[in-house]
């Protein structure tokens, strides 16, 4: 199977023995040995996912590498970290997705169906929008961040609070509220800009970089 | 990738390059926004509000600058984040430190906040922590020194800066009218001139006017 090696903060090094590997399109860097490019629409999913990602604002752009050799993946300058799926999903946006192997299987996930109005609001707050991109299995992916990406351990006993706009994704069982300081204060132009945080509680890891999305 | 967990976050000190973590057991001031995460029980208020203006009377002395900070209290561990800028803090021990209003994160509650003379600037005075982000790594500079007015994050110890206005290469008529159209001129004419026993704080990038919320490097 494909092993994934961090060379450096930005860039990724995945090795191929005569396998293939789903790549964020113009993130390869460089190649060693015998391997072939070509666009991938189906990337680990089906056609109804392909269809799903079409319509729902997650659609990526892959590209397929094929082949025996080594591959560099980076992007933009951003830092790459990999991060290690062991029988769970996890929940990235497509956009922040590097690369990734057929050991995991894609879809499209309606936030809705996760934690019910809770995560529609979710996805309206972190500009996520109303879907995002899982990945199901076990393996490994590649995924970007602006600046290290910080991994937070969450348990029963201690859950997590995060800036919404720091949020990159997050694995294991995890469900998800919004939290708000909202009070008359905020009305009055004295919020304290803090007013909306995402508490996850459960059992997994939540992924945050140290910069705010300009949503 | 390291997986932190509230017992193996770092205590007051550095997570990453861009990330920050403020143990926080009483209040502290911190810019709005820039929490990035945190474990615990924690509140933010909107200062010159409630109970807090006790607290604000003594610390927080600096008016313009009051929408564009909060207070956290409770018990936790806070990270702090600022649009990828690196991150540092500086230990004040009795002493003074004067700061680019825009790249101050946060500070400790002893710690009184004023404006500078100097627009755009707070100073920062007493015993405690200070936050700050900066465009690449901060780096001090022994005085006497001049810098550009983009790099300068702060100055402490000394005395309030000056302009400097180079421009003994504008001679003659020529040059003259080269410098009138922008022509001859280099860009770095209006520099901050430091002078007495101190140290100055740069930025390895001029873009100090990049933070997008600001609106504060006047």
């Amino acid at each position: 199977m494909p092993s994934y090696n961090q060379i450096n903060e930005k860039l990724v090094e995945v090795t191929l023995n005569n396998e293939e590997v789903f790549a964020k399109r113009g993130a390869m860097i460089s190649y060693q040995g015998k391997v072939d490019f070509a666009r991938s629409f189906l990337g680990s999913g089906d056609v109804q996912d392909l269809a799903m990602r079409a319509v729902t604002n997650e659609a990526y752009t892959l590209m397929v590498a094929k082949g025996t050799g080594k591959v560099y993946y980076g992007y933009n300058g951003l830092f790459a970290s990999i991060i290690k799926v062991s029988n769970e999903i996890v929940y990235v946006e497509s956009k922040t997705l590097l690369a990734y192997d057929s050991r995991l299987r894609t879809g499209t996930m309606f936030l809705g169906n996760q934690g019910g109005v809770q995560g529609i609001l979710r996805g309206a707050v972190t500009g996520q929008g109303l879907f995002t991109t899982t990945l199901q299995g076990t393996g490994e992916i590649a995924i970007l961040s602006d600046g290290n990406a910080i991994g937070l351990t969450v348990t029963q006993e201690q859950p997590v609070f995060v800036d919404p706009n720091a949020y990159i994704g997050h694995k294991g069982s995890l469900t998800s509220s919004i939290v708000t300081d909202l009070n008359w204060k905020t009305f009055v132009g004295q919020a304290s800009g803090e007013s909306y945080q995402v508490k996850f509680m459960g059992q997994g890891t939540v992924y945050i970089q140290a910069s705010e999305r300009q949503s | 990738m390291t997986i932190y967990n509230p017992g193996n976050l770092p205590k007051n000190d550095n997570l990453n390059r861009f990330a920050f973590v403020v143990d926080v057991e009483e209040e502290i001031f911190i810019r709005k926004g820039k929490m990035i995460a945190f474990y615990g029980q924690l509140q933010f208020q909107a200062i010159g509000s409630s109970m807090l203006d006790i607290l604000i009377k003594q610390t927080f002395n600096a008016p313009l600058y009051i929408n564009h900070f909060v207070v956290a209290k409770g018990q936790g561990q806070l990270i702090l984040g600022d649009n990828g800028n690196d991150i540092a803090s500086y230990d004040l021990d009795d002493a003074n430190m004067t700061i680019k209003a825009s790249h101050l994160l946060g500070f400790t509650r002893k710690v009184v906040c004023q404006e500078s003379t100097m627009p755009g600037y707070l100073t920062m005075i007493g015993t405690g922590k200070i936050f700050a982000s900066s465009n690449g790594p901060v780096h001090f500079l022994d005085l006497p020194c001049r810098v550009d007015p983009n790099s300068v994050l702060g100055w402490a110890d000394c005395p309030s800066p000056s302009y400097r206005y180079d421009y003994s290469h504008v001679a003659g008529l020529m040059s003259m009218a080269g410098a009138v159209t922008g022509i001859t001129l280099s860009g770095e004419e209006k520099q901050i001139d430091f002078s007495g026993q101190g140290t100055v704080l740069i930025q390895s990038s001029e873009f100090g006017e990049l933070l997008p919320d600001s609106g504060l490097n006047r």
